[in-house]
């Protein structure tokens, strides 16, 4: 769908990408740093692609750079959402797997499991430590009127390292500033953007127990604006809840759809247009 | 082993990209329960509200149904002029925006709010009339 552009950074919503359309999205996750961190800017890119009304499977490339010490390219990750149910229901459900290749420099933090990610050592020490990971997640996602609610129920497990299972949490709602469209033209009609809240963190692990304390929480309001018929701009400021990770992330984004892209390739290659 | 995962993920593309619907019929499956049918339309009295509907349609509809609305071949997608179309009541056309029909490539639009769906199917019910206002025309 190219026009309501999920506002989320963290949560997932039942609504995947339309089949055969490609998105492109580029977002940073920069840490406010507490006393003896580093503020850091993680920017990452995805790659999505509705392959069905019911499948869509995404590409994420990302990186870090931190003030005073380094940039580096910290990994990429695959994953894949299906829509379990055909039609609308009061609560739509939707499996996530994800299968990731990362460092433990990583700190996009597109969600926040176990503890929460490790901000404080240098990169030296974080690089070399290259983690293959399977994620899977719980998707839960209602449309209430006119607004979204959602939930997901976050499990990872790192098949490199004995950490157990680690889980997390993110919830959000959010809802359009206009519930009729008007019929100007125009970019900074109400239509254009969405607003909302995220509440977001991890849950402990097998190992250190399942639990909400020593682990990073953020609350976090979050916007969206539909710039064009085809792109949008998405702001987040993640508030910390707990003493554990940055104080702050703020969050911002740029997702650009190419409509039907699969109908373009397929011309590309002779098939039918 | 980057390389490889990158031609996998450009086959699977390229192998969904060749591999659609080859015909449009309409799914018999594919029915408002009869609760939903009923339901009015309540922008019915609204007819202005239709040019925000011409808007809505430009935006999440044009790309398989075409900019007036008569289907697109490809997408083997439903021509919505159609009496097929314009015969099932506000209720039905209203549901079939908010879920879609998943098996056959149409995806569910209840991210839109209530009010902009039901604006949709204001617009719809314009496609056909001659005195739509040009503006309210999706271009």
């Amino acid at each position: 769908m190219c026009a309501q552009e999920s506002p989320y950074f963290v949560t997932y919503d039942h609504h995947l990408e339309e089949p055969g359309n490609l998105e492109l999205e580029t977002y940073t996750t920069s840490g406010i740093p507490r006393a003896g961190q580093s503020a850091y800017v993680a920017p990452y890119m995805e790659i999505e692609y509705g392959v069905t009304a019911r499948w869509t499977t995404e590409l994420y490339l990302e990186g870090q750079g931190t003030i005073g010490d380094s940039a580096v390219f910290t990994g990429w990750r695959l994953e894949n959402r299906f829509r379990i149910l055909k039609r609308e229901h009061f609560i739509n459900p939707v499996l996530y797997f994800e299968y990731e290749r990362t460092s433990e420099a990583t700190r996009i933090q597109k969600e926040i499991v176990g503890g929460g990610p490790d901000v404080t050592s240098p990169n030296a020490d974080l690089q070399p430590s290259k983690n293959h990971e399977l994620e899977g997640k719980l998707i839960l996602s209602s449309t209430l009127h006119e607004w979204n609610i959602a939930g997901n129920f976050i499990a990872e497990k790192n098949l490199s390292q004995a950490e157990g299972f680690e889980f997390g949490y993110a919830f959000g709602v959010a809802r359009s500033l206009a519930t009729l469209a008007s019929a100007a033209q125009c970019r900074f009609c109400r239509e254009n953007f969405l607003v909302g809240m995220e509440l977001y963190g991890g849950l402990g692990s097998t190992v250190d127990g399942f639990s909400v304390h020593n682990t990073a929480h953020y609350a976090a309001p979050v916007a969206s604006w539909q710039v064009s018929e085809n792109g949008s701009l998405h702001f987040s400021s993640s508030f910390a809840l707990t003493h554990e990770g940055s104080p702050v992330l703020l969050r911002f984004g740029y997702s650009y759809e190419f409509r039907g892209f699969s109908s373009r390739i397929a011309q590309l290659f002779g098939g039918k247009h | 082993m980057r390389a490889v995962f990158v031609a996998v993920f450009l086959m699977v593309i390229l192998a969904v990209a060749n591999s659609q619907n080859e015909g449009y019929r309409q799914d018999p499956g594919w029915r408002a329960p009869t609760e939903a049918a009923a339901r009015p339309n309540p922008l019915a009295k609204r007819p202005d509200a239709a040019a925000g509907g011409a808007k809505l349609f430009k935006r999440n509809c044009v790309e398989c149904h075409g900019e007036n609305g008569t289907g697109l071949a490809n997408k083997h997608s439903a021509n919505l002029r159609l009496d097929v179309v314009q015969k099932q009541s506000d209720g039905t056309l209203f549901w079939k925006i908010t879920n879609g029909n998943t098996d056959r490539g149409m995806p569910s639009f209840s991210r839109l709010p209530e009010l902009q769906r039901w604006q949709l199917v204001l617009y719809l019910r314009n496609l056909n009339s001659a005195d739509i206002p040009s503006k309210a025309k999706a271009k």
